[in-house]
């Protein structure tokens, strides 16, 4: 976008936005917050946790970095790329850090989990053989209430191997 | 932030400007949005994005270090330039800022533009002799951090001006520092308080002392009392600082764990 000013009507932006690879055109208020606007939309992978910003249950990655969705206002989305859970694999096909999240028993309640696997593809995506330092300082935004956060380390340690194997083939 | 009508995303500093200065448009500008976004007033109708100005570089000019406004933390945190310069104090404070999540989103323009006691770089700004370029309709300044706050309200960065980059003096390169936020947790937004120490050593004295306090208020402070003590006689700065934050009513504990941290850095030199 160079220089346009968007504008609302009736209380809504519309927005041109880029969701798991499909371009969609959406309304959104113009107080909402990206978190909102995506469940609102349909994308209820994105979990509202605390709403301030403190639990990174509604992590979404937005043109390529991990955000808050509930501190990002909907409408600064337009024209981006944003990736959501849903966006990483199915029941049936799922992304290599999904399957480890299940295989280390790193799932409890899942609540935090879809924030806690976008922050982790974001760092294997970056850094495919990160350190457990690495691990946890990537994660620490994204809070578990379950767990002790050993497991989740894990999975991570796992899919980065199970990617690297991938690679090598 | 229930009458917002516009939406910006201007890609120069000088549209962003006539945004900022327009009547019709009553616009606020919204860095990394940490801050801003839950909080906007009612009277604000415009949100300037802010992400798609040229303000990000980080770069080494004549052994200044100069950071764009619009860089985030993560970015500070992770660039070599900063983690080279002066010990790698700059980064090692952007990493100390919150989660991850707030570190890939909050800039350090933002930072600095948003007066808050947890802020970070206000205190880092302050204990480097860091200073601000603000440019508003009327053209650019270099301001000390106290001169930015001064400035106010002909200067109000966001709303009627705009920080583009903050440029820390070679000078403090060669200074040892420290900086230290003590929070619940390492992710904690709130600290107890936050440190920002430097000194330089010359022929066996301390001949140059910083000790810069956050999280006690809305604005950082220099505390010039144990500063002059550490250039008297070094061991005498965790006392007079113990007595300076019993004076500012920071708290028995506060005042004890600022006295420690000052101290262990003493003798550290």
């Amino acid at each position: 976008m160079k220089n346009e000013i968007l504008e609302t009507k009736d209380g809504l932006f519309t927005v041109t936005v880029m969701v798991n690879g499909e371009k969609k055109e959406l309304p959104v208020r113009n107080s909402e917050s990206l978190l909102d606007a995506l469940r609102r939309h349909g994308w209820k992978g994105t979990k509202k946790g605390c709403d301030t910003g403190d639990c990174g249950s509604c992590t979404v990655i937005l043109n390529g970095r991990p955000v808050l969705g509930c501190l990002t206002p909907a409408v600064t989305a337009h024209n981006g790329e944003i990736t959501t859970i849903e966006g990483l694999g199915s029941v049936h096909e799922p992304h290599p850090l999904q399957e480890a999240f299940v295989e280390a028993g790193a799932v409890q309640c899942g609540f935090c989990i879809p924030g806690m696997i976008l922050s982790s593809k974001h760092l294997l995506d970056n850094n495919p053989m990160p350190t457990e330092a690495e691990i946890r300082k990537a994660l620490d935004g994204n809070l578990c209430r379950c767990t002790g956060y050993v497991k989740q380390v894990e999975a991570v340690k796992k899919a980065a191997a199970k990617m690297a194997r991938g690679r090598k083939k | 932030m229930k009458n917002i009508r516009y939406y910006a995303c201007p890609s120069s500093v000088k549209d962003a400007l006539a945004l900022l200065n327009s009547r019709k448009y009553k616009a606020m500008a919204l860095a990394g949005g940490t801050l801003v976004a839950k909080t906007l007033p009612d009277t604000v109708e415009t949100y300037l994005d802010l992400k798609a100005l040229p303000i990000k570089g980080i770069k080494l000019q004549g052994g200044n270090l100069v950071i764009g406004a619009g860089a985030t933390f993560d970015e500070i945190d992770r660039s070599k330039v900063c983690r080279a310069w002066a010990g790698g104090i700059v980064a090692k404070a952007a990493a100390a800022c919150s989660s991850q999540l707030v570190r890939n989103m909050a800039t350090i323009g933002g930072n600095i533009a948003r007066p808050h006691s947890f802020n970070i770089f206000p205190v880092v700004l302050l204990g480097l002799d860091a200073k601000v370029r603000a440019v508003s309709g009327k053209g650019s300044e270099l301001l000390s951090l106290p001169e930015l706050y001064a400035a106010s309200p002909r200067l109000r960065p966001g709303a009627n001006c705009l920080i583009t980059e903050v440029v820390f003096p070679a000078a403090a390169s060669k200074w040892k520092c420290e900086f230290v936020k003590l929070a619940k947790t390492d992710s904690s937004w709130e600290s107890y308080i936050t440190l920002f120490l430097a000194a330089e050593k010359r022929g066996g004295r301390v001949s140059k002392a910083r000790v810069a306090v956050g999280a006690l208020s809305p604005r950082p402070f220099l505390a010039a009392e144990a500063e002059k003590a550490i250039l008297g006689a070094a061991g005498a700065g965790p006392a007079a600082f113990s007595a300076e934050l019993e004076a500012v009513r920071a708290g028995e504990y506060r005042a004890a764990a600022g006295a420690a941290l000052l101290g262990r850095f003493i003798a550290s030199l």
